[in-house]
């Protein structure tokens, strides 16, 4: 094992892992206010569609790339957060079951990506495609500190979203730990009658979560699209989402063990790729290779499922006439 | 007006509301919807064609749509028993691909005659569905692990596999997809001429009648069945009055896994003879859509997949009479789907307001959740979902 190998393992590792990290620190917050999100994988995909969307009507109109870029996370954001709505809605108000409103919104987005891509390139650019193309966002460089030997390949080739997403983490650290907003969030997930009865507006708090869990999906959809697939299509549903809720279950809720889930997935997924490339597998291979962060998954969970704690009311409909 | 009308009454509605909501997605499109509606009627062989090929008619058109619904019958029962223990399988599009799969390299290359080959078939799909099933309702039960992640992680580590074993050993160079399975293993008989046309024979589709009547008797009339409700309305409640809760649901997702592998075999060597590597059929997830249209009843679910498939057959036909794009059948369903999930509310709401029409001096608030049918009560309140019932 040589050094462009494990440099290449950390690089393509921590592309995936960190867009994973976003995904789930939204999950956290839409599950620490009680209510359950198994739509993480559809409100990733609608994201990724509006960004991607936004993008190339952008390019289209001659705006630089750049400023392509920017645009397309904002509208990332804004498309998942919106979309997410549905989600808050549909649990909130109309309390459907939670698990089947998740899948309903995911098999949803699906449908919905799917039909209006085609749908948009037939009428607005006269094509018969089912994608977006997107270029691959360019990468950085940070020069000095990459030099250093293995740990300077976590600043070799970065992509600019890695940055946003460090920021973001510390930024819902902040709100989720240090904030009146942040606390009553968390007990929404544990004692919803106690936020009730201390005068916080259970259904207005579960609503901001579920909403920041979409905006935070839409961005890690959007960097999926800017970096392992290079354009949108039906190819974002790979079960990122579903990945990434295992991410804070095994992480127990909380954000830097979380973190710590999404790396061990990253690093499970390009160190396979490597040794199929170093071995010189055949392509057929790597389909063997795509399995080891499900089977990683399944097994971390089969040790942890039981010790961990998920939040109290997680999955309950609050109805104030029962407190 | 009883539970059972009402029900009917709201999933009409939904359906309806879902049309609606394509029809305006059409005008949009500037194309013309009752036209793009009565061209899924013709692809799925309900209303005749302008022209057909030679041997080609109508009725050519539905018993392939027939071979098409086959599946779909046992996928939603598959769902149906899983969610009426309180239990959501999702994975049964990698049960379905498992079995096919299984059954296709033990007795589709086989070459064992027909009235071998057939039944084993069914056997070897069942067990290979059931297995998986089982396996998802042990982690539940052993080691607390949402069964919803547990099957979406099955269903992609068996997609790859299984995409590896058909690329590397048993790929047609030509179709990119596994060598098409010998006839004598297959559940649906092809191109048999009867006065002067062709006709397509899904022999599962009589199974699946049967197998709808089974899981109608099993739910309502045994015991079995009536545990598993049990265990689906109220856990801690099943386990207090002695029901095994574990093993209901470890049985309860065997069942569901067996139908599921029921689909699977009916669809990978009935309707088609062979494989596509790196996909996952659709079906078991409409299949949800089914379930939740149908009520988790099998009687509902003949109705409402009868009709999610003719909306999906039909889809190619109508995209290539309309120029629309074949997707938007799947964002209807989706919306189905929608609405369906928000029917539990409308049904209390109904209740609710009749019961405080009723009896206006025994005025109480909060009692949708009793008043609301059990079918519902099972599907709906499992709060205790992720939590694994400790709450005791």
């Amino acid at each position: 094992m040589n050094s462009t190998m494990i440099n290449n393992i950390i690089i393509d590792g921590m592309t995936f892992a960190l867009p994973l990290f976003i995904m789930a620190i939204g999950g956290i917050f839409s599950e620490k206010s009680g209510i359950t999100n198994l739509a993480l994988e559809g409100l990733q995909g609608m994201g990724a569609f509006i960004g991607a969307l936004a993008a190339t009507l952008a390019a289209a109109a001659g705006v630089p790339d750049d400023s392509t870029r920017i645009l397309a996370f904002l509208f990332a954001a804004l498309g998942g957060g919106i979309y997410a709505c549905l989600h808050a809605v549909l649990c909130i108000k109309f309390k459907a079951n939670q698990v089947i409103s998740g899948v309903v919104i995911n098999i949803l987005a699906m449908a919905l990506t799917s039909f209006l891509t085609k749908a948009i390139n037939r009428t607005v650019f006269g094509a018969a495609s089912d994608k977006f193309i997107l270029a691959v966002s360019k990468r950085i460089t940070i020069p000095g500190i990459s030099r250093i030997p293995v740990l300077g390949a976590f600043f070799t080739n970065v992509y600019p979203f890695e940055f946003l997403i460090i920021v973001v983490a510390f930024l819902a650290w902040f709100v989720l730990y240090k904030t009146t907003f942040g606390l009553r969030l968390r007990a929404c997930g544990d004692n919803p009658g106690a936020v009730d009865a201390a005068g916080g507006d259970v259904a207005k708090l579960r609503f901001a979560g579920v909403v920041v869990s979409g905006a935070l999906s839409g961005i890690a959809g959007m960097c999926f699209a800017y970096s392992i697939l290079a354009k949108f299509s039906g190819d974002i549903y790979m079960g990122y989402g579903y990945l990434s809720i295992a991410g804070y279950i095994f992480g127990n809720w909380s954000l830097l063990p979380t973190l710590a889930a999404c790396l061990i997935f990253g690093f499970a997924r390009s160190g396979g790729y490597e040794l199929v490339k170093a071995l010189g597998m055949p392509s057929a291979y790597s389909d063997l290779v795509m399995i080891l962060p499900y089977v990683l998954t399944l097994f971390l969970l089969i040790f942890l499922s039981k010790k961990n704690q998920a939040p109290k009311a997680l999955g309950e409909i609050y109805d104030k006439s029962k407190r | 007006m009883n539970n059972g009308r009402l029900y009917r009454r709201i999933a009409v509605a939904a359906v309806l509301l879902s049309l609606l909501a394509g029809t305006v997605l059409m005008l949009i499109l500037g194309k013309n919807p009752f036209l793009a509606y009565y061209n899924l009627l013709q692809g799925s062989g309900l209303a005749p064609k302008a022209k057909y090929a030679a041997a080609r008619s109508m009725w050519t058109d539905l018993s392939s749509f027939i071979d098409f619904w086959t599946p779909m019958i046992f996928a939603a029962l598959a769902c149906a028993v899983a969610m009426k223990t309180g239990l959501f399988n999702i994975g049964i599009s990698g049960q379905m691909l498992v079995a096919g799969f299984l059954a296709t390299i033990t007795i589709g290359y086989s070459g064992l005659s027909a009235y071998l080959a057939k039944p084993l078939v069914i056997l070897i799909g069942m067990a290979a569905g059931m297995a998986v099933g089982a396996l998802i309702g042990f982690l539940k039960y052993r080691f607390n692990i949402n069964e919803v992640v547990s099957s979406i992680m099955l269903n992609y580590i068996a997609e790859y596999i299984i995409s590896f074993f058909i690329q590397t050993r048993f790929v047609d160079p030509v179709s990119r997809q596994s060598k098409n399975i010998g006839a004598a293993a297959r559940l649906t008989l092809q191109d048999v001429a009867i006065g002067g046309y062709k006709f397509s024979i899904p022999l599962a589709f009589v199974l699946a009648v049967i197998a709808c009547v089974l899981v109608k008797i099993m739910l309502d009339r045994t015991v079995l069945g009536y545990e598993l409700k049990a265990v689906g309305a109220n856990r801690t409640a099943a386990g207090y009055a002695g029901i095994r809760v574990g093993r209901s649901m470890i049985v309860s997702m065997a069942i569901s896994g067996a139908l599921a592998g029921l689909a699977g075999v009916s669809y990978y060597l009935g309707y088609f003879a062979s494989i596509q590597p790196k996909v996952l059929v659709s079906t078991g997830f409409d299949s949800i859509a089914v379930c939740l249209l149908g009520s988790s009843d099998p009687v509902g679910i003949l109705f409402s997949s009868f009709l999610i498939q003719v909306i999906a057959k039909g889809s190619t036909y109508m995209s290539s009479q309309q120029g629309l794009e074949s997707e938007i059948v799947s964002v209807i369903t989706g919306l189905i789907l929608l609405f369906s999930a928000c029917s539990a509310f409308f049904m209390g709401l109904v209740v609710s307001r009749k019961n405080a029409k009723n009896n206006t001096k025994d005025l109480r608030f909060g009692d949708e959740a009793e008043t609301a049918p059990a079918a519902v009560t099972a599907a709906v309140n499992r709060p205790a979902e992720d939590k694994g019932g400790e709450e005791a």
